[in-house]
């Protein structure tokens, strides 16, 4: 004979079970929807490059003579923008990280994002007054004039400016001197130039925040342009400057 | 008046050239080898540091910033500027201009972060000054442009001098018959240099010139 309290502790353990199951399948399901809703977001910080290979120049530093040369590699890259730069330069310097390379560097991820911003740099505020309620509300805080020389201002219409968010972890490894660091940047700034010929500027930050040198030398303050850094166009250039 | 700065010193050692060596001791040695040579050829010489910590002047105790060496070598008003540097890669020196574009003047406002852009046709002309020497002397030499704190902030034709080691011993650096050779073909040069330099056009200012206030991340800021 079973006793009433015993029969009383079995149907409650029944319950339980059956609760805890229900629960757990609505947190599975809940878990699947959360990130079937993170796969089609369009705010996904690198995606996963689902196009074909294609075809694209790295310009490649050599520590022995100082030169860049370009070089075909065929990477699948995404289609964002932001996403393609940072790509870029990630697998730029995955190959210096390899072993025997010309321009040996630490490995592992040296960007943490790259920022695609148009130019000319406008930096805009909100405004209630009747002047600049016309525009929408808003008003720029940086006057622009048409001869303005200032270095921000674009080439070509559509051109951009590349803020390249570096890892303090790449940087703190990165090999010292003026020679290493500067085809270091300079490396960067063709490879930028020869796949994203948008990209006219570039601006370099290490954690989000400006730094003066990338290790010891390379100024990184200033705004580098981005240009056709290989050492025949250098060449080129110096003798046009004579 | 020639100013001479030795890069790093202090907590800022440099790159490691070797198990012993670090680069703020060769820049320093160098600049003291390169002082004597060019006191004794007649020029003035300034140095950012004459001892392992930099100070700022008329602030003891205050630790030395880049700016702060660019306000040295600009208040000296120099015939050249020579910013010292040593690393382990590489062989004999190399030697960098700035890779700002040169402008056709100096702006009535000096942009601090672009104030060697007025100077870059006389850096340019030292560079090939400095790149005959080295010919000459049978030193190997690299020349090339790169962005090295504070050259464009100077005042003056501005290079950086990179000395490397002479063969494939980094510790070769710091032989004294290699760095005096180096030294003296800098002297040499510059003993040339001294009747070319001449200044940049200063430009007026405009009619509505409006300056905004600077600061250091800023490039359109003013020179202090």
């Amino acid at each position: 004979m079973i006793q009433r309290h015993q029969r009383i502790v079995f149907w409650c353990l029944v319950v339980c079970i059956i609760g805890m199951g229900v629960l757990l399948a609505v947190g599975r399901q809940r878990g699947r929807q959360r990130i079937a809703a993170l796969a089609d977001d369009e705010t996904t910080p690198l995606d996963a490059p689902t196009a074909m290979a294609e075809t694209v120049t790295l310009d490649l530093a050599n520590d022995a003579d100082g030169s860049i040369a370009p070089a075909s590699r065929q990477i699948a890259l995404p289609q964002d923008p932001n996403a393609r730069a940072r790509a870029l330069i990630d697998h730029l310097i995955a190959e210096y990280a390899l072993p025997g390379s010309a321009h040996a560097l630490p490995p592992g991820s040296a960007v943490a994002e790259v920022f695609l911003l148009p130019l000319p740099l406008v930096g805009y505020t909100t405004d209630s007054t009747s002047s600049a309620t016309k525009d929408g509300g808003f008003r720029p805080t940086v006057p622009v004039a048409q001869d303005d020389p200032d270095p921000v201002q674009p080439k070509q219409l559509g051109g951009e400016l590349a803020v390249i968010d570096l890892h303090s972890t790449f940087v703190n490894q990165h090999p010292s001197g003026v020679e290493v660091e500067s085809l270091t940047l300079r490396s960067i700034l063709g490879t930028l130039h020869a796949n994203l010929p948008q990209i006219e500027q570039v601006r370099f930050l290490v954690d989000g925040q400006a730094r003066e040198t990338l290790a010891g030398h390379a100024d990184l303050l200033r705004t580098y342009p981005a240009a056709d850094t290989t050492s025949s166009a250098g060449t080129a250039n110096e003798r046009q400057s004579n | 008046m020639i100013v001479l700065d030795p890069a790093h010193g202090g907590v800022d050692s440099g790159s490691q050239i070797s198990d012993t060596t670090v680069e703020k001791n060769v820049t320093l040695a160098l600049a003291f080898r390169l002082r004597s040579l060019l006191t004794a050829r007649g020029f003035s010489v300034v140095m950012t540091r004459d001892a392992d910590a930099p100070a700022v002047p008329n602030a003891a105790g205050a630790a030395m910033t880049l700016d702060d060496r660019a306000g040295i070598a600009n208040h000296a008003h120099a015939a050249a500027c020579l910013v010292l540097h040593a690393t382990p890669g590489g062989t004999g020196v190399h030697l960098y201009r700035s890779e700002l574009e040169a402008s056709e003047g100096q702006p009535f406002v000096v942009p601090w972060l672009t104030a060697q852009a007025a100077w870059i046709p006389q850096s340019r002309l030292l560079e090939k000054q400095m790149t005959a020497a080295f010919s000459r002397s049978g030193l190997a030499l690299v020349a090339s442009n790169a962005s090295v704190r504070p050259i464009d902030s100077l005042t003056c034709p501005a290079l950086v001098v990179e000395l490397a080691p002479s063969g494939d011993d980094a510790d070769s650096i710091n032989d004294t018959d290699y760095q005096q050779r180096v030294a003296q073909t800098i002297a040499g040069a510059l003993l040339f240099w001294q009747n070319e330099v001449q200044p940049p056009t200063r430009l007026s200012a405009p009619a509505s010139a409006t300056v905004r206030p600077a600061t250091t991340s800023d490039t359109a800021g003013a020179q202090p």
